[in-house]
């Protein structure tokens, strides 16, 4: 087997996540989508951590982790603001701004 | 040189497959709930081919930041917003899905072609020499001497989400609560006597005690103080009407 | 391999190291404080922060050092230009942010509830925006020095997290300010999850995450280059939605329109300066070897960029999205300034990012001045006889549109002639046609604002102009002025620029 194979499953993930963030309309959702678009991404960082035999790529995975933390507290912060103002959390329902 | 073992092989068809089609069915799913737990299956997933990369340190950060803490706060979340909302599957912008679907082929087919034809020009090294004092310690000597600036900088990024958290969700009580001997002055100060003896409970006389049907006065009238201000705000009262009594069948029939 | 212990150039790192200091003790009064002096003393600290970072900066400014910070920092005189522009920009907005009539009282009340009407009888105060700012700030001084992608992608977040937040904290109308938020958020966390995806190519590609790795191995790989351009497509995604370049400006008009004045002026303004200087960097230092990789491409955003910001704008009806496109529209003449890659394109660069961030710091200070009693007007057509209630306003807000349109006296005129000319030295004609093209287009709304301003009957629906508090009368007096001075003797500034910006490598 090919270390390729992981960067093929790792491009199939973060291609899955980008259309759901299109796709679906609960925010919550959406954004777990994105949480699924950085894991590919730190896949393919390990992968060519292996591939290139330093460790440079896991550190930037590691880095990654405790950036989307930071990012699901915020977040996950302002889709329960919005829900208590509007009691749904559907990015549709977010009307006020679309013309 | 790397090379990989078939039991690394076997690992991979088995589980790569229950990745990618658990990741699709994420998209497919109704229920949030449904796709945060078969997120979280992915995590897992990669965190075993962390593992298997000679990644070990982050293979168990997965594991317990992510699939622990992450996945376990969006879960939180989705009981806080009602674990029972399902999302409308139906689109809203018309013909968006066969787009979508038709660029996420394209989008996908074009980097997986391109990942086939891409070349390094060196070998696979494998990361035998990098790990040989163990990958942790590694790791440590990476972050804590070429990546210290980041690592440092990184904390500013913790502070902001806690203190973003605090901005979004405290509350300051503005004034401090009255006290239950403060209360009861108020009611026997008050402008009428009517409520010295406390609020009648919902649904008293009203042949019905839901808390969102209003007791019955002594002269057949709804009381509305007897409902939540929570709930007369939503508009969620009740008619009291639709339990009154002559509706009711009172024929008494005598027992045999 | 043994453990060297790391060597950081404290003084290169100090304008980062204040600014970060000040926040933390923003915090610590947030937690600690009297309520009462809260406001005071945040404002206080968040200006000497802001102006002992600037003095800090000025102290270094001759330096220059690839390892400021153990690679990850690289200080040069187009860093320092860059960092001082932002702490600029920043301190102007920092006035701006202080008028508390535009931010909520209490961010937890519900909109509507009893509890917001009593945390706005009791004039309580979102305070916490303060440290806020100047995290935000730290993140922008980042942005434009680091040198690996691992830096690049914190500073991203850094700056991006505070401006998610403060986006949602507006006093009116705030179910609409809270989805901009959401809306700024989902959007900005895809687009560095595509930087992210970016990084893992380029790291991929080059066995480093260093700019000068990258370039090395451009200049010297042995591989095919399907993950560099893999790489560079998805860092420029990433990069190119922070600066709201066409097609990944979904965001920007909404999150304008949704977010408080004062914050949209400095989002627009700081983060613009922040992000073309890390796009600047990436692409002159890590990508220039690789040119014929990304810039077709990239001229081709421009344009349309350009093209689309500019007719766009001419169809809102509304303040703050006209504005939003027509910094649409300025991003496209930013890119022309990253493709024409030589001395001039980033001298011309950097002035164009000075004088358009403090004309848009002072064009929304304006934007806050007109109200009625619910608020902020934004709506056009309630503009219209401004000039007629209140001539010195509506002039220095048509002052500021000039300079966006770039008619000479202004300092956009110099800045828009300096990057054309950049792009056409470097052979770039299709840039020089359509930016003209658009300038024009831009101009005619520009110009129609100005005479609905000045030449049409003013309505009579309650829309005034209040009188400006000394904070903000002191933003837009200084903006106007350095507008105004920029026109007229931009040779100092432009010397000083030419002398001084270079790229380390």
């Amino acid at each position: 087997m090919n270390p390729y194979n992981y960067l093929y499953v790792s491009a199939l993930l973060f291609t899955i996540g980008a259309v759901g963030v299109v796709v679906r309309r609960n925010a919550i959702v959406v954004f777990m989508c994105v949480e699924l678009m950085l894991n590919a991404a730190n896949l393919t960082l390990v992968t060519f951590s292996r591939i290139n035999g330093t460790l440079d790529g896991q550190v930037v995975a590691f880095f990654t982790m405790v950036v989307a933390a930071c990012e699901v507290v915020v977040g996950l912060a302002i889709i329960v603001t919005i829900y208590r103002s509007r009691r749904s959390a559907s990015v549709d329902d977010a009307s006020l701004l679309k013309r | 040189m790397l090379t990989i073992q078939t039991p690394e092989a076997v690992m991979f068809w088995f589980l790569a497959p229950l990745a990618v089609i658990s990741a699709i069915g994420m998209l497919l799913v109704k229920k949030a709930v449904h796709s945060a737990l078969l997120l979280a299956w992915v995590m897992i997933t990669l965190a075993i081919f962390y593992i298997a990369q000679d990644a070990l340190f982050l293979g168990i950060v997965q594991i317990v930041v992510y699939t622990g803490a992450v996945m376990m706060l969006f879960l939180f979340i989705l009981m806080l917003v009602g674990v029972d909302a399902s999302d409308s599957l139906t689109e809203t912008i018309r013909g968006l899905r066969p787009i979508a679907i038709t660029a996420a082929l394209g989008f996908g087919g074009l980097l997986v072609s391109l990942i086939g034809r891409a070349t390094l020009g060196r070998e696979a090294a494998g990361l035998v020499d990098a790990n040989s004092e163990g990958n942790v310690q590694a790791l440590a000597k990476l972050l804590f001497s070429t990546y210290v600036w980041p690592f440092e900088v990184v904390s500013a990024l913790l502070i902001t989400a806690a203190l973003g958290a605090m901005v979004l969700a405290h509350h300051q009580r503005s004034v401090p609560r009255a006290t239950q001997r403060e209360q009861a002055i108020a009611r026997f100060r008050g402008a009428s006597l009517g409520s010295a003896a406390g609020l009648p409970n919902p649904g008293v006389f009203a042949r019905h005690n839901a808390v969102d049907v209003p007791a019955l006065l002594p002269d057949g009238s709804a009381a509305p103080n007897s409902i939540s201000a929570t709930l007369k705000a939503r508009g969620d009262m009740l008619e009291s009407t639709q339990f009154e009594l002559s509706e009711v069948d009172n024929t008494v029939t005598e027992e045999k | 391999m043994t453990f060297t212990a790391p060597v950081l150039n404290y003084a290169q790192l100090a304008p980062m190291l204040i600014v970060l200091g000040g926040a933390l003790i923003g915090v610590l009064i947030e937690a600690f404080g009297p309520r009462a002096s809260r406001h005071a003393s945040q404002l206080f600290i968040t200006v000497a922060s802001l102006v002992a970072a600037f003095a800090a900066l000025v102290r270094v400014r001759n330096q220059s050092s690839v390892d400021a910070a153990m690679g990850s920092v690289g200080f040069d005189g187009a860093g320092v230009l860059l960092q001082g522009t932002i702490l600029i920009i920043a301190l102007l907005s920092v006035f701006l942010i202080a008028d508390q009539e535009n931010f909520t009282a209490l961010a937890a009340a519900v909109p509507g509830s009893s509890e917001e009407r009593e945390s706005l009888q009791l004039d309580l105060r979102v305070t916490e925006v303060y440290p806020l700012t100047l995290f935000a700030v730290a993140g922008m001084l980042l942005f434009p020095v680091s040198t690996d992608l691992i830096t690049l992608f914190v500073a991203l977040e850094m700056l991006s997290l505070p401006l998610y937040l403060m986006a949602g904290l507006s006093r009116r109308r705030r179910l609409m300010s809270q989805e901009s938020a959401l809306k700024y958020f989902l959007l900005g966390a895809f687009s560095s999850a595509f930087l992210l995806f970016g990084v893992a190519y380029l790291y991929g590609y080059s066995n480093s995450v260093t700019f000068a790795g990258i370039q090395a191995s451009i200049t010297g790989g042995s591989g095919n280059d399907v993950f560099l351009l893999l790489g560079i497509a998805f860092i420029s995604v990433g990069l190119l939605f922070k600066v709201g370049a066409v097609p990944f400006h979904a965001w920007s008009p909404d999150v304008y329109q949704g977010a408080p004045t004062a914050i949209t002026g400095f989002m627009a303004a700081a983060t613009k300066v922040a992000a073309f200087g890390a796009i600047l960097r990436i692409f002159y230092v890590a990508f220039a070897n690789a040119e014929w990789q990304w810039k077709p491409a990239l001229v081709l955003i421009a344009i349309v960029t350009m093209v689309f910001g500019s007719v766009v704008a001419i169809t809102q009806r509304d303040v703050k999205r006209m504005l939003a496109y027509s910094s649409i529209a300025h991003a496209g003449f930013l890119l022309a300034g990253v493709i024409a890659l030589s001395k001039s394109g980033l001298d011309a660069s950097i002035f164009y990012l000075f004088a358009y961030g403090i004309a848009t710091v002072g064009a929304f200070g304006v934007v806050t001045l007109v109200r009625d009693s619910a608020g902020e007007v934004t709506d056009l057509n309630r503009w219209s006889g401004l000039g007629k209630r209140s001539p010195l306003v509506a002039s220095v807000f048509a002052f500021f549109l000039l300079a966006f349109a770039g008619i000479p006296l202004t300092s956009g005129f110099i800045g828009k002639f300096s990057i054309f000319s950049a792009a056409y030295e470097t052979g770039s004609t299709a840039i020089l046609i359509a930016g003209v093209l658009s300038s024009a287009i831009a101009a005619f709304f520009y110009i129609r604002v100005i005479v609905l301003m000045f030449f049409k009957d003013p309505v009579e629906d309650g829309t005034s102009v209040v009188i400006p508090s000394a904070l903000t009368t002191t933003t837009i007096a200084v903006t106007s002025l350095i507008t105004l001075i920029l026109g007229i003797f931009p040779a100092p500034l432009i010397n000083f620029i030419e002398s001084s910006a270079f790229f380390i490598r």
